[in-house]
């Protein structure tokens, strides 16, 4: 079977300072597929996405989203991805609607739309909840009003920065079931997570470390390949491999 | 050494903790799990006299301490979720500031800065700028600062959240190394695996406590059979297709490569799951976690 790949890394890098946060690294992604971005802290797997999503400037390299240069043709590329980031940045004193009126609004959709989507998240979660401000309201709810946000435009491609972090084993399923749907859809995903168990549900895996790729693969191959029965123990050996060469 | 009798605390409608009752044995390892907002840290809070109870009472030693929380203060280290160090001084810089406002007095200073540390790995980093550290370093430095008063008992509030797996680890490590001296250890987070290392295990869901006791007593007394089956192709369309079954539906998850069965009643229908393999396990905390988080929403 052929892939498609949608978007192309290739030699990225960021520098802070005298620092490389990301150091020429090159992988694609491919069109409907869940691709998992493992890494310690600090890696470079925020900086990777912030540079792909036009969030952060590239220090050398290129990225093409849908053949669409991300240097130069960014707004383009923006109308077709959806990023949550990190502890997701809903309004904490506004409501969950006021949110979605604002990021809607953000996105440059018109009122009706915007009013279409209000209408549809009522569907998942009840009115009153709703009515509430996110400082208010339960994580696991938060959570899904984030994901909302971000799929408001109806994003082709979906980049999610640790969306479990902080979140219970019950509701961090639940996601995954979310993000699975949405994979049905169509939908490319990038998730990253520190939540190892969760990798295994990717069809595929990058892990980073000090800026540079140091695995990639499908899950069960790449713990075929090594031996190895757990995710946890595969990062570990891929971790100190790295760090003692 | 700590006992805690019917916690209450409510912010307008929302009950952020529950008539919460607990008892933290001395030089233990007590673990508060549970999800962001679930009330871990406003229970920490309460603690330390940061939050005003609404209700209940805390007794140190036997003895309420009534209003009086610098009884508890006094002798206790806290690291919030968010602590402050600061970024353009140096780990060692922090070290003496923290030292000055803790007032640990100059004949001791250098070498109990030296010995914690070396005890938390940073000894090496010692002329790094705070702002340069990794997140877990940042985490090990926090640590050390707290650790400057030689506090009895040490809380902690998610000192790992969105930290990656190793440093986790590490930093749990150095918690154990921590009680094995004799410190009485509050821990809140929202990582099972982690979770594992206490002595006492807190399950803590809306405020209240759902399930507590012993990793070993929760382990023995977990009331269901716990299947482990590898699904023949993916794992989300295994599942979609497991759920259609109105009697096993709410007893299904996924885990990593496998879906999890836990089978409550005499009935079971493991036979009725198609898979390539099945193999009956013990359960972890996460498990546990599900199974009683479970049947509180079931209630």
């Amino acid at each position: 079977m052929q892939f498609e790949d949608i978007i192309r890394v290739n030699e990225l890098t960021k520098k802070f300072g005298a620092f490389y946060a990301v150091n020429r690294i090159s992988f694609n992604i491919r069109r409907g597929e869940i691709l998992g971005f493992l890494g310690p802290n600090g890696a470079g797997k925020t900086t990777t996405i912030k540079m792909i999503t036009g969030l952060l400037r590239i220090t050398s390299g290129n990225v093409f989203v849908k053949g669409l240069n991300v240097k130069k043709q960014i707004k383009q590329i923006k109308a077709f991805t959806g990023y949550m980031s990190q502890k997701f940045s809903l309004y904490p004193l506004l409501t969950s609607l006021e949110n979605i009126e604002f990021f809607g609004g953000i996105s440059g959709l018109p009122r009706k739309e915007i009013k279409k989507f209000q209408q549809q998240i009522t569907d998942m979660i009840p009115v009153k909840i709703l009515k509430q401000k996110i400082m208010d309201i339960p994580p696991g709810i938060k959570q899904q009003v984030a994901l909302f946000t971000c799929l408001m435009p109806d994003p082709d491609i979906i980049f999610l920065d640790e969306p479990t972090s902080g979140v219970d084993p019950k509701n961090r399923r639940d996601f995954w079931m979310q993000i699975y749907k949405l994979k049905k859809a169509g939908k490319t995903i990038l998730v990253t997570t520190h939540n190892l168990d969760e990798a295994e549900y990717a069809d595929r895996i990058i892990i980073i470390h000090n800026g540079k790729i140091i695995r990639q693969g499908e899950p069960s191959t790449l713990l075929k390949n090594e031996n190895m029965d757990s995710m946890e123990d595969l990062f570990k050996k891929a971790v100190t491999d790295h760090e003692t060469n | 050494m700590l006992e805690l009798d019917g916690l209450c605390k409510s912010y307008d409608s929302i009950k952020a903790v529950d008539n919460i009752s607990l008892s933290i044995a001395p030089e233990s390892l007590t673990v508060l799990a549970g999800a962001d907002g679930a009330g871990k840290s406003t229970l920490l809070k309460i603690i330390l006299g940061l939050v005003k109870k609404d209700r209940g009472k805390i007794y140190l030693d036997q003895k309420p301490i009534g209003s009086d929380f610098s009884k508890i203060t006094s002798i206790t280290g806290y690291m919030p979720e968010r602590f402050s160090l600061y970024t353009d001084l140096s780990v060692e810089e922090n070290m003496n500031f923290f030292s000055d406002i803790q007032e640990v007095p100059r004949r001791r200073r250098e070498d109990l800065k030296q010995r914690l540390l070396e005890k938390t790995g940073m000894l090496p980093f010692k002329k790094r700028r705070a702002g340069a550290l990794s997140g877990g370093m940042k985490q090990k430095l926090a640590l050390s600062t707290i650790l400057l008063s030689s506090p009895d008992i040490i809380i902690l509030d998610e000192p790992t959240t969105g930290v990656d797996p190793l440093s986790r680890i590490e930093f749990f490590n150095i918690i154990e190394e921590l009680k094995e001296e004799g410190k009485t250890i509050i821990v809140s987070t929202p990582y099972l695996d982690e979770a594992e290392k206490g002595d006492d295990i807190v399950f803590i869901k809306n405020g209240k406590i759902i399930k507590q006791g012993s990793i070993q007593s929760l382990k023995e007394n977990f009331p269901a059979r716990l299947f482990r089956i590898l699904p023949e192709g993916n794992i989300f369309k295994a599942i979609e297709s497991i759920r259609a079954d109105d009697e096993i539906t709410d007893n299904v998850y996924i885990r990593g490569r496998y879906i999890k069965y836990m089978q409550s009643g005499t009935a079971g229908f493991i036979d009725r799951i198609p898979a390539k393999e099945v193999k009956k396990v013990s359960p972890t905390l996460e498990d546990i976690y599900l199974y009683y988080e479970r049947n509180i929403n079931a209630v």
